[in-house]
């Protein structure tokens, strides 16, 4: 699998880490039962689905990577701080 | 007071098998520093850059400047500046020409620097380089943060011949020559002093 880095480049996978789902938002610290949840109880959905992305031996940027986890198609590739930018 | 030796990160560099398919040397006394703009600064940090120093900040994955003083892009906001070390102190004064627009890092020690070349250079680095390093898809000026087995190297190309300097953390030198010396071996790996 490759995901084309938007500041590197086309990149083999394995300069990257997978840093989690990018459709969930962190809760509150106070409120232990979203915390949970958040914390442990992960979907495992199929298809088409967004995640995060370490760039950890290139640019060391973080990026929201739109990917189908069935057949490992990368559909999007986009930095998270320009997209939390926006 | 004990006097300590200056050992560059290189120094056990050596010639290897027979031909002359890879030049490498050492590049020695060159001040080096991370660069990283500070959040709201990167337009006010390219106009200081191209003022004190008449380079043109990259904004990708390129090199600008020379082999005198040169910007590397090595990720988003992210620079890697080396310095021909004329001037002492250089990271010094850098970090207070670019107080409060950047974070500068003095790395002049942290890694090691080399300076590639020779007609099987490209054959050789596709050993460990998982990108293309052809002309068309690498051309002169352009950066690569990747790794060479296993050890994160930054590498740019200065010229077609194909000219590439490569810096790897000093921590890894002896494994990467070892990498070197074991790929290069083949075609003949030359130390030109």
């Amino acid at each position: 699998m490759r995901i084309p880095c938007p500041y590197c480049g086309s990149r083999d996978a394995s300069e990257f880490s997978y840093s989690g789902d990018a459709t969930l938002t962190r809760p509150a610290p106070d409120n232990a039962d979203a915390m949970f949840d958040y914390v442990y109880l992960r979907d495992n959905p199929v298809g088409v689905h967004r995640e995060y992305w370490y760039h950890d031996a290139g640019c060391h940027a973080w990026l929201t990577v739109t990917r189908n986890v069935s057949t490992h198609e990368v559909i999007d590739a986009v930095l998270a701080h320009d997209e939390a930018a926006s | 007071m004990l006097d300590l030796a200056h050992i560059p990160a290189f120094a056990n560099l050596r010639s290897m098998g027979d031909g002359r398919g890879v030049i490498a040397r050492e590049r020695r006394g060159i001040a080096v520093a991370t660069v990283m703009a500070r959040k709201g600064q990167s337009a006010a940090l390219a106009a200081a850059v191209k003022e004190q120093f008449d380079i043109n900040l990259p904004l990708g994955p390129h090199g600008s400047g020379s082999d005198a003083m040169s910007f590397l892009g090595t990720g988003p906001g992210r620079w890697l500046v080396t310095h021909d070390a004329g001037t002492p102190r250089f990271v010094d004064s850098l970090a207070q020409q670019l107080d409060s627009l950047a974070s500068v890092v003095e790395q002049s020690d942290g890694v090691g620097l080399l300076r590639l070349s020779g007609p099987a250079l490209l054959e050789v680095l596709a050993k460990g380089v998982a990108i293309d390093l052809s002309a068309t898809a690498f051309p002169a000026g352009s950066v690569a943060v990747t790794q060479i087995a296993h050890m994160g190297v930054t590498l740019w190309k200065v010229d077609e011949a194909p000219t590439i300097h490569i810096a790897v953390a000093r921590s890894m030198a002896g494994s990467f020559l070892h990498w070197l010396e074991a790929s290069a071996a083949v075609a003949g790996l030359v130390v030109d002093s």
